[in-house]
C-alpha cells in the first residue's frame, strides 16, 4: 500500500552524532568520583574454590577495595534463578568472576589482580551436552532442584539437564509407520560470539540515600532495574538504569549479563560509582556466547514427497548457567520443522549445563541452528526421493490453513513462503551455473526460512507522546537502539500516524528507567511490529485529545471533526477549523481561559494472542510468523579449499517495508553474520574449558573483502497486527545462510557437511578424501 | 616517570604529562576526553581507534604516546568545521553506512586520510584500507557506497578549486 512517509528512505536521527564521534557509549561516560573495577577469572573451568587470599592485592597502589563472592546470599535469573554475581565455593566456567579489584584507575585495578591468590580443587570439565548427560557425569549445579524456575520448566534433578522441553503433535510413531521413506541426520551449530564491536560494560553506583544508579550497555534496563531491586531489597523505583548508545548487540546484551556482577562489586564501595568495561577477551569468555546446538533429526515422508513425521532431539550445550539458554533451546526445538507442515511431530529439547560460557540470545535465537538441520535434510531427502528439491519443499510449505508444530493455524497474513522461494529460485538458479574449471568448483544452494514470534505474556512496549505548541512532537519509548534503526522506524510510523512530516517528530535518545515508558526488552525482531502498534495507539489517543479540545472551541461534537496534522476541522465544512498549534496545550480563549487538555498520550502494546502451552507444548505463541527464502552462489578454490560467496539472495515477506535503505542494511549485515557462522566463526573450547581464540585476530569476523554481492527483496503481505501492516525483520536474515551455503557446497563438490564452520582446512581435507575415494 | 609530551591535536597545541608507556588512545580518551575514538579490541584488529597522525591513519591503540611528540593529530572530533561536516561524514551518514556507529569514527578517519592523500584512490585501494576495519552491522556494502560518494565529492571540490 502507498503511504506518505512509511515505505520511504530517511536518514537515521542518530547518524550525525555517530559520524562526528559525539554519540555517547558506556565507556565514554565519566562520573565524579568514579572508581574502576577489574575482575579476576579462574584458571579452571570447573573447580572448588579452596581459599582466596586478597591481602597482597589490597596493598597495591590505587587499590580501594578487593571483593570476593564470599557471603553472597542470593541467586538471580529470569527463567531459572541459577546465577550468582560472583563465585563463592565453586567456579563453573572459565569466565566466571572469582574476585575483583576496585581502584582509582583501570590500570591500577588490573595490575593488582595478579596479586590475588586463589587455590582450587579441579573437577571434571564438560564442554559438550553429550558428555554432561552421560550417566557418571559430575553434577555441575548440586542445588539445582532448589532453584526457583518458571513454572513451565522441567528440571531433571540429579542430572545436568536444566530443562526438558517437549512438543508433541499427532503421534510420531504412527507417522513413521505411515512413512515410505525415512531419513536421519545429525547437525552441529557450534558456539559463536555476537562479537559486537563495542564490548560490554556497566557503571553501578550505590548511593548513601539507598538508591542505586546504573549505566549499562544493555537492551533491558527494566529487567536490570527489577533484578537489582529484588537482590538488594529496595523498591524498583529506587533503582535508576540508564542506557546510552549501544555499539551493537545481536543478542548478547539482552537479559541480565554483567550488571549483577558489577553491582556486587560496587556494593562494597557505597557512595562511589564503579565502572567496568570488558576487554575483548572477557567479552568472549565472560559475557554470553551463542548456539552450541546439536540437532538430531529424523524425517518420514511419502514417496511423492509429502512429509508425514518429524522426530527431533535438540542437545543444547547451554553453558554453566541455563537462565539465558533455556529459551534458546525451546525456540530451536519448536522451530525445527522449518517452514513445513508435518502431521506428526515429536520434538524434544534438552538444555544442558556444561562448563562453558553461558549461552544466550544470538540474532536468530535458535532458528539458525535448526534450520541448518531441516534445510540440509530437505535437500538430502529430495536426493533420496529423486525429486527436485524445490518441488519437495513447495509440496510441504506452511500456508494459509495449515497447522504448525505448536498446533497454531497459519493465516494468509503470516506471509508467502512459496512466493519468496520462487523469487530466490529465479535470481539464483535462473541462469546457468559456471562450469567447473582448473581453479574452482561452482555451486548453488537454497534455504527456506521460518521465523516464529517470541511468545512472552509480559512483553509490553510503552509509548509516551506529546505535541508542542509549534505542532512538533516528542516521542519517548523503552526500545533500545543497538544500531538496528528503531529510532528511524519510530519517527516514520509516528509521522504517518500523526500525518505530520518526520522532521517534526523528535525521537528519544538514551533510555532511563526514571523517564522511559516500560518495555520488557527489545528482542525477538518485535519492535517494528509491537512498538509500531504502541505508536499508532498513542497517536490515535492524542488525536482524540485534540479533537475533544477542538469540539469545545468549534462548539460541536468531536465525532463531527476530522484531523489532518495541521488542523482539526468540521468534516461537513472544512473551512470551520482550528490549528493544532492552538490546541496543543489546551485552547486559550479570548477571555484568557484555557479549555481542553494538553495534547499528550500514553499507550502500550502487548501480544494480541498468547495461550500457555499444554503438556504437549501445544498452544499459539502470539503475534505473527514471518517467512522468507535465501540462496547462495559460491565458488570453491580447489587448491586451498577456500569458499567464496559470490552472490547471496534474500527475499522475506515483511508485510510492509518501513524504510527501504534501512531494511536493506539490516539484511546485508545479517547475511554477513550468517556467512561468518557458516565459513569462519567458532568459539573454541579446549578440553580444559579454556577458550583458545578469544580475540578478533583469532575469531574471524567477516571483513570488507569477504562481502558478497547481495540481492535483497521484500514481499508485502500486510499484517493486521503491526503498524501499517509491517512485520519484523531483525533476525531473519541470519537464519538461511549456513544451510544455503552448505547445500551449495554439495552442489559444487558432492560433499555433505553437517557441521559449521566449513573452514578452508575442512573443505580441503574433504576434497582430498574425495580424490582418494575416486 | 611521567614525561611531558607536546603535539597538535585537531589544530590545537597541547602538552600533556603522561607515563611514556601509555598508548595514544589512552591519552586521547582519558587525558584529553576526546571519546569519539573508540576502543573495540586489545590488539589492533578492529580499527575503531584510528586517528590521523602526521597525515597517516594509524591505530592509536598500538601507537606509543612518545611517537606523538611534535606530531599533528586529527581525531574524528576534528573533522567538522562547526556545523559543516566533512564530505566523508556526510556521505557515510547518508549512504546507510551507520548502524550501531561504533566502528564509524575509525572508518571515517580512514577514508579522510585516504582521500586527503590520494583523492583518486582506486576501488582496490579503498578496499585495502577498509579491510582494516571490522563492522558487525552493515555487511560493508553501504560503507563502500559512502566511500565512493565521498570520493566523488572530494574530487569535485578539488576540481572546483583548481
Amino acid at each position: 500500500m502507498e503511504y506518505k512517509y512509511v515505505g520511504k528512505s530517511y536518514i537515521r536521527p542518530d547518524a550525525i552524532s555517530k559520524v562526528t564521534g559525539k554519540a555517547v557509549y558506556l565507556d565514554d561516560i565519566r562520573l565524579p568520583g568514579m572508581l574502576h573495577a577489574a575482575v579476576l577469572r579462574p584458571q579452571y573451568a570447573h573447580a572448588k574454590i579452596l581459599s582466596i587470599d586478597t591481602s597482597e592485592a589490597e596493598k597495591c597502589p590505587g587499590v580501594v577495595k578487593v571483593v570476593t563472592g564470599k557471603g553472597c546470599k542470593f541467586h538471580y535469573g529470569d527463567n531459572i534463578r541459577d546465577l550468582v554475581p560472583m563465585a563463592d565455593e565453586k567456579v563453573h566456567y572459565i569466565g566466571e568472576p572469582v574476585a575483583a579489584v576496585v581502584a582509582d584507575t583501570p590500570k591500577h585495578a588490573k595490575d593488582a589482580l595478579s596479586k590475588i591468590q586463589v587455590s582450587y580443587d579441579p573437577l571434571p570439565v564438560y564442554i559438550d551436552a553429550r558428555q554432561a548427560m552421560s550417566e557418571d557425569a559430575v553434577i555441575i549445579h548440586e542445588d539445582m532442584d532448589q532453584y526457583w524456575t518458571l513454572p513451565t520448566l522441567k528440571v531433571v534433578p540429579g542430572t545436568n539437564i536444566a530443562n526438558v522441553y517437549q512438543v508433541r503433535k499427532g503421534r510420531a510413531a504412527d507417522g513413521f509407520d505411515e512413512a515410505e521413506v525415512v531419513l536421519e541426520g545429525e547437525f552441529n551449530y557450534p558456539f559463536g560470539s555476537c562479537a559486537a564491536i563495542e564490548p560490554h560494560g556497566s557503571i553501578v553506583w550505590f548511593k548513601e540515600d539507598k538508591t542505586i544508579e546504573v549505566w549499562s550497555s544493555s537492551i533491558c534496563p527494566f529487567i536490570v532495574r527489577d533484578d537489582l531491586a529484588n537482590s538488594y531489597g529496595v523498591p524498583a523505583s529506587d533503582v535508576r538504569v540508564h542506557i546510552p548508545d549501544i555499539g551493537g548487540c545481536f543478542g548478547y546484551k539482552s537479559d541480565i549479563t554483567v550488571e549483577q556482577t558489577i553491582a556486587w562489586i560496587a556494593s562494597f564501595v557505597p557512595g562511589r560509582p564503579v565502572k567496568w568495561v570488558s576487554s575483548r577477551e572477557e567479552d568472549f569468555t565472560s559475557t554470553l556466547i551463542g548456539h552450541g546446538i546439536r540437532t538430531q533429526m529424523k524425517i518420514g515422508a511419502k514417496r511423492d514427497g509429502k512429509l508425514v513425521a518429524l522426530q527431533v532431539k535438540v542437545l543444547h550445550s547451554s553453558g554453566a548457567y541455563a537462565d539465558t539458554g533455556v529459551n534458546v533451546t525451546m525456540a530451536a526445538t519448536h522451530n525445527s520443522t522449518g517452514p513445513y507442515e508435518f502431521d506428526h511431530c515429536e520434538l524434544t529439547g534438552y538444555t544442558v549445563y556444561t562448563n562453558t560460557t553461558p549461552v544466550g540470545a544470538f540474532r536468530g535465537y535458535g532458528h539458525q541452528e535448526v534450520h541448518l538441520a531441516i534445510e540440509r535434510m530437505m535437500d538430502m531427502l529430495a536426493r533420496k526421493l529423486k525429486m527436485d528439491p524445490f518441488a519437495l519443499r513447495s509440496k510441504n510449505y506452511l500456508h494459509e490453513g495449515s497447522v504448525n508444530a505448536l498446533g497454531e493455524h497459519m493465516w494468509k497474513f503470516n506471509g508467502d513462503v512459496a512466493a519468496a522461494a520462487s523469487r530466490v529460485q529465479e535470481v539464483v538458479f535462473g541462469h546457468d551455473k559456471p562450469k567447473e574449471d582448473d581453479t574452482y568448483f561452482y555451486g548453488r544452494g537454497f534455504a527456506a526460512v521460518m521465523k516464529s514470534p517470541k511468545g512472552a505474556p509480559f512483553s509490553t512496549k510503552g509509548c509516551y507522546m506529546k505535541m508542542n505548541t509549534d505542532g512538533s512532537v516528542n516521542i519517548n519509548m523503552g526500545g533500545a537502539e543497538v544500531g538496528q534503526g528503531l529510532r528511524t522506524v519510530v519517527r516514520q510510523i509516528a509521522a504517518e500516524a500523526l500525518k505530520i512530516a518526520p522532521e517534526k517528530v523528535r525521537v528519544y535518545t538514551e533510555l532511563d528507567t526514571q523517564f522511559s515508558p516500560y518495555e520488557w526488552q527489545t528482542i525477538g525482531s518485535m519492535f517494528t511490529m509491537q512498538g509500531g502498534r504502541a505508536i499508532v495507539r498513542a497517536a490515535d489517543k492524542m488525536i482524540a485529545v485534540l479533537k475533544n479540545t477542538a469540539a469545545q472551541v468549534l462548539k460541536t461534537d468531536a465525532d463531527y471533526l476530522e484531523y489532518d496534522g495541521e488542523y482539526v476541522y468540521l468534516k461537513a465544512d472544512p473551512y470551520i477549523k482550528v490549528a493544532v498549534t492552538e490546541l496543543a496545550r489546551g485552547y486559550i480563549t479570548e477571555d484568557g481561559i484555557t479549555i481542553g487538555d494538553l495534547a499528550q498520550a500514553v499507550s502500550d502494546a502487548r501480544l494480541p494472542r498468547y495461550a500457555a502451552p499444554d503438556k504437549n507444548g501445544q498452544g499459539p505463541l502470539g503475534v505473527t510468523y514471518t517467512f522468507g527464502a535465501q540462496g547462495a552462489e559460491i565458488r570453491i578454490e580447489k587448491k586451498t579449499g577456500k569458499i567464496l560467496v559470490d552472490h547471496f539472495a534474500s527475499v522475506f515477506d515483511v508485510g510492509q517495508v518501513i524504510n527501504p535503505l534501512q531494511i536493506r542494511g539490516s539484511v546485508l549485515g545479517g547475511v554477513n553474520i550468517g556467512i561468518g557462522a557458516a565459513l569462519y566463526e567458532e568459539v573454541i573450547f579446549d578440553e580444559n574449558g579454556k577458550i583458545t581464540n578469544p580475540q578478533y585476530f583469532q575469531y574471524h569476523v567477516p571483513t570488507y573483502k569477504e562481502m558478497p554481492k547481495q540481492t535483497i527483496e521484500f514481499l508485502e503481505t500486510p499484517d493486521p497486527i503491526g503498524a501499517f501492516g509491517a512485520r519484523g525483520i531483525g533476525e531473519h536474515s541470519v537464519v538461511g545462510p549456513a544451510p544455503a551455503i552448505l547445500n551449495a557446497i554439495y552442489d559444487a563438490t558432492g560433499v555433505d557437511f553437517c557441521e559449521i564452520p566449513v573452514t578452508p582446512e575442512k573443505m580441503k581435507k574433504a576434497l582430498e578424501a574425495l580424490k582418494e575415494y575416486a | 616517570m611521567a614525561e611531558k609530551i607536546a603535539f597538535t591535536i585537531n589544530g590545537q597545541p597541547r602538552s600533556v604529562e603522561v607515563e611514556p608507556d601509555m598508548m595514544l588512545i589512552d591519552v586521547i580518551r582519558d587525558v584529553l576526553d576526546l571519546t569519539g575514538t573508540k576502543h573495540g579490541c586489545d590488539n589492533a584488529t578492529c580499527g575503531t581507534c584510528m586517528v590521523i597522525l602526521n597525515g597517516r591513519a594509524v591505530k592509536s591503540c598500538n601507537t606509543v604516546i612518545t611517537k606523538a611528540a611534535g606530531a599533528e593529530i586529527t581525531t574524528v572530533e576534528g573533522l567538522a568545521k562547526g556545523m559543516e561536516l566533512h564530505p566523508v561524514q556526510t556521505a557515510i551518514a547518508e549512504s546507510g553506512a551507520v548502524q550501531c556507529g561504533f566502528c564509524t569514527p575509525g572508518i571515517v578517519i580512514e577514508l579522510v586520510a585516504m582521500l586527503d592523500s590520494k583523492p583518486n584512490a582506486s576501488e582496490q585501494e579503498l578496499a585495502n584500507a577498509l579491510n582494516k576495519h571490522l563492522c558487525r552491522c552493515t555487511g560493508y556494502e553501504p560503507i563502500r557506497d559512502g566511500a565512493l560518494i565521498a570520493q566523488k565529492v572530494v574530487q569535485e571540490r578539488a576540481t572546483a578549486k583548481a
